[in-house]
């Protein structure tokens, strides 16, 4: 079986689609993940998806749903911007709910504040009209060292 | 209620969450393991996503539970998820979420994770969420 570092190559190069890389995990592939590659710029993409669905009524998107794909994008974003690529693990995520998000495509874009050697600092915002007016904003921390190696 | 609730929500539905006790203003259910919920292939673990809608959704019915027998429409504001520890691979998650206050516009709730069969706390969350009086909301959830 290819490791992670392994597959990372194989998306730079060409040899694999970025969408195989984020297909390998079987929740992305639940909600419905996307990924579109220009160049190695990284575009997010949650389609509209009946089992997304949270309330009936609205209808609206489930704020669950939303956070999962935040949480997924920023992951593999983290993943290609490090480089020894390692799985990150998730610290803590805090999401804000800004807008409702309405049944409809929704796209995650990810800023990294800071990339430490154990930590890195994300921002991701995910939008739906337009990217001024985000329907959620969230901040995380994922952890990157290897496992065992925290005393380093 | 709860039960009805969760039925309603199709991407609830589809985490598969069961209800296995509701009281007051605190509800605690239990999200089986599936393997669409995987995070990491390799390891077998439930994704963190999976993890943060399922608390998501407790909180919305400890919500539901605390203003129950009127119902309102409780939209997330804002959800923080600590992960403690990783997830036992292949157990079933149990969460608790409790409506600690209700003011009157905001219902403030505290929430709890485990894996199945472990005794420690795999995640905690904290969340606010804006109490909408909607007439007519509860059809959605009467019998």
């Amino acid at each position: 079986m290819k490791n992670i570092k392994q597959w990372v190559e194989d998306c730079r190069s060409g040899k694999e689609t970025y969408q195989s890389l984020i297909d390998r995990v079987p929740y992305a592939r639940f909600l419905g993940i996307q990924v579109v590659s220009r160049g190695e710029e990284l575009y997010f993409i949650l389609p509209k998806k009946d089992t997304n669905v949270g309330n009936p009524t609205l209808p609206a998107l489930h704020g669950g749903a939303v956070a999962g794909f935040m949480e997924q994008a920023a992951l593999l974003f983290i993943l290609l911007e490090m480089g020894e690529p390692r799985i990150p693990k998730t610290i803590d995520l805090t999401v804000d709910y800004l807008r409702a998000g309405h049944v409809r495509d929704t796209f995650v874009e990810c800023s990294i504040t800071r990339l430490g050697r154990r930590v890195a600092n994300v921002h991701i915002s995910a939008w739906q009209v337009r990217k001024e007016e985000p329907i959620a904003i969230a901040r995380a921390h994922f952890l990157l060292s290897e496992e065992n190696s925290d005393s380093e | 209620m709860c039960e009805r609730y969760v039925e309603s929500v199709r991407h609830s539905h589809e985490l598969g969450i069961q209800i296995i006790e509701a009281r007051e203003q605190s509800v605690r259910a239990v999200m089986p393991w599936q393997e669409r919920l995987v995070g990491n292939p390799d390891t077998n673990m439930i994704h963190g996503g999976a993890i943060f809608a399922f608390l998501d959704q407790l909180g919305g019915l400890a919500n539901a539970l605390r203003v129950f027998p009127t119902f309102e429409i409780t939209p997330t504001i804002d959800f923080r998820i600590d992960h403690l520890r990783a997830p036992t691979p292949g157990a079933a998650i149990i969460g608790e979420a409790e409506c600690y206050r209700l003011s009157e516009h905001v219902a403030f709730v505290r929430l709890e994770a485990w894996a199945e069969g472990a005794e420690e706390p795999i995640a905690t969350g904290m969340a606010t969420y804006m109490r909408m009086k909607v007439p007519n909301a509860g059809t959605v959830v009467a019998p």
